[in-house]
């Protein structure tokens, strides 16, 4: 218990307090502010594509690994955690060296007037990148446990490859799905190091909520820098809420019909 | 619907686990899939249902080829070992859920769904748990749901993959039971997996024994019972003692003991099979045929008495008798016997597998 004081808690009220340490007024105007409005936005554009993206691949790749075999499958699945593996710094490096000016499509890029590093889309990239395994890690063992029968019986009863995916396969695994899901876009708004080194910390341009922080905090701006690091401490609060909220749903339902079996078994 | 099954291979890497099968199953019967594990019949059953395609072969509905059409093409009613029931949906639901999922043109109006599940609810006797979900059922109820959402969609004809292997003793008997007078009521061509020799015998029009990818013989309960094809279907639809004989001018010689049963060709060796209840054991010799045995281990739990004894050669050998039977010979431990055989099958020495 005090461990998790020291480590948890604590942190937790220095950020909130600090951010009011001048007042409501302050803080309010603070999260106003340009440079911090734009953050927020950039913040939300990123994990607003990462998070669809992941989703639909994290299906995608849990379906096809957990119910098929073919030729590659556990290399898939090591590509999946390779973001897990490196480091977000050198993955952010990596899409430098890929589309920078001086990368490998760097050249062809700036003759097309595309701009990707130091732009939104690399921010974009790099967020999808580091969230790349979440979705997937989270329903491939769950998808694989429930095996192939019920996608089997629909087909044996006329449903064609949507129907069977939308009313059998996904009401199966929407929790683990949501709990994916929300742990990726925690992870979506909150990364810093990829994004880092692909954003150019361009204020309010290609600066995110994390590495705003960062600037401001670099900057002695203490008030500004934890107004908008309690943003994310509270999108971290909302996503362990919502985290427990789902997991006692779900442990609700199966009271629900526990408790419904015996009252037909008493009666 | 009759069924045909014509020179279906099917391999797994280097499994053979189909090899050049021949089957017809004429319409309206209901047909076991009878073989130990790995015997290929599972395989057939998915082929048949469009589950799992064949390598080479074809497959036929009333004379028309299906081959190439998908499951839900060839409108057949699967049932699954372990029933594969949707465990998000109600029994309702999962009842009707092959009427919701028909394109809107030929989908039936809500009306006519909810009658026809709730007929079907009242032929599997579960009326009153259409709103449970399925971990709320037993496994037989499970069973019939599977069935009932199975025959929802009207299938041409109905597989079941060992429908009641994931049951308990008793409701096994009383579910297969069912099963038969279900059949004998709507007549719809059906194919069952078991490897049950007594489920097959009791429940199955025709019994078809398959081993190692390959079918062994094809017939009637009574047929494959009383006049099997080979050694295997012998030795698996039964108990079974085998004796190494041999045969000498038209005779099959057990040990030194001639017994009845026609050999298949002169031949030096070959083998003799003897069901235990073929094998009558006597306290004196009545001038009939028979060798001589030592009792090792009796077994009086049950309709039949069980013992095992030795034989002069030294094989063991295993018989079964009546209660009644038992009590008038009032037999011991280490008693030596005299043991005729009754009813023998004597196959070329050969070909055992």
């Amino acid at each position: 218990m005090l461990f998790l004081g020291v480590f948890l808690f604590l942190p937790l009220a220095v950020v909130f307090s600090s951010a009011l340490a001048k007042g409501l007024a302050a803080y309010l105007a603070s999260l106003r502010e340009p440079d911090a409005w734009a953050a927020i936005r950039l913040t939300l554009i990123a994990a607003g594509i990462a998070v669809p993206a992941n989703l639909l691949f994290g299906v995608a790749a849990a379906w096809a690994i957990g119910k098929f075999d073919f030729f590659g499958k556990s290399v898939l699945i090591t590509l999946i955690d390779l973001p897990f593996a490196v480091s977000p710094v050198v993955s952010g490096l990596i899409y430098v060296l890929l589309f920078g000016l001086q990368g490998l499509l760097g050249p062809w890029l700036a003759a097309h007037d595309i701009k990707i590093i130091f732009a939104v889309p690399g921010i974009v990239l790099a967020t999808i990148f580091v969230t790349f395994p979440f979705v997937a890690r989270e329903l491939i063992p769950l998808v694989q446990a429930q095996g192939n029968d019920e996608e089997e019986a629909a087909l044996t009863l006329g449903a064609g490859g949507w129907q069977t995916f939308f009313r059998v396969t996904l009401p199966n695994i929407k929790w683990g799905l949501l709990y994916g899901v929300i742990l990726c876009n925690a992870r979506a708004m909150g990364e810093f190091g990829a994004v880092s080194v692909v954003s150019g910390h361009i204020r309010g341009r290609t600066n995110t909520m994390p590495l705003h922080i960062e600037i401001l905090y670099n900057e002695y701006q203490f008030v500004p820098a934890f107004a908008v690091a309690s943003l994310l401490a509270l999108l971290a609060l909302l996503t362990l809420f919502v985290k427990s909220a789902i997991e006692w749903k779900a442990k609700q339902q199966l009271a629900r019909l526990e408790a419904a079996a015996a009252g037909e078994e008493l009666a | 619907m009759s069924i045909e099954a014509i020179g279906i291979t099917k391999r797994f890497g280097h499994f053979a686990a189909l090899d050049n099968v021949d089957l017809t199953i004429p319409s309206g019967e209901l047909v076991a899939l009878l073989g130990p594990s790995g015997s290929g019949k599972t395989t057939l059953l998915r082929i048949i249902a469009g589950l799992e395609f064949a390598d080479s072969g074809t497959i036929r509905f009333n004379g028309s080829d299906i081959t190439e059409q998908t499951a839900g093409e060839r409108r057949v009613g699967f049932v699954f070992q372990h029933y594969a029931l949707f465990r998000h949906m109600t029994v309702f639901e999962n009842i009707a859920f092959g009427l919701r999922v028909r394109p809107r043109k030929v989908r039936p109006p809500k009306k006519t769904i909810h009658s026809k599940v709730y007929d079907l609810l009242r032929l599997i006797q579960l009326e009153n748990l259409a709103h449970r979900y399925p971990s709320q059922l037993s496994g037989g109820q499970r069973q019939r749901v599977a069935l009932a959402r199975a025959l929802a969609v009207e299938p041409s004809v109905l597989l079941l993959d060992e429908p009641f292997g994931a049951l308990d003793a008793k409701v096994r008997l009383e579910l297969r039971r069912w099963l038969r007078q279900l059949h004998d009521e709507i007549h719809i061509t059906s194919v069952f997996v078991t490897h049950d020799q007594e489920e097959a015998l009791e429940v199955a029009d025709r019994v078809v024994v398959m081993n190692q990818g390959r079918i062994e013989q094809v017939g009637s309960p009574d047929e494959v019972y009383n006049h099997p094809a080979t050694p295997f279907v012998y030795r698996f639809l039964g108990n079974v003692n085998l004796f190494h004989g041999r045969i000498d001018e038209g005779h099959a010689l057990l040990h030194n003991t001639a017994v009845q049963g026609k050999p298949p060709a002169d031949n030096q060796s070959t083998l003799v099979y003897v069901r235990p209840h073929s094998l009558e054991i006597r306290r004196q010799p009545n001038g009939e045929t028979h060798f001589r045995a030592t009792i090792k281990h009796i077994n009086a739990a049950g309709p039949l008495v069980k013992v095992e004894a030795v034989t002069e050669w030294g094989g063991p050998v295993h018989v079964e008798m009546s209660q009644e039977r038992f009590r008038d010979l009032q037999l011991t431990n280490n008693e030596s016997v005299f043991i005729t055989p009754r009813d023998v099958k004597v196959f070329d020495g050969h070909s055992s597998d």
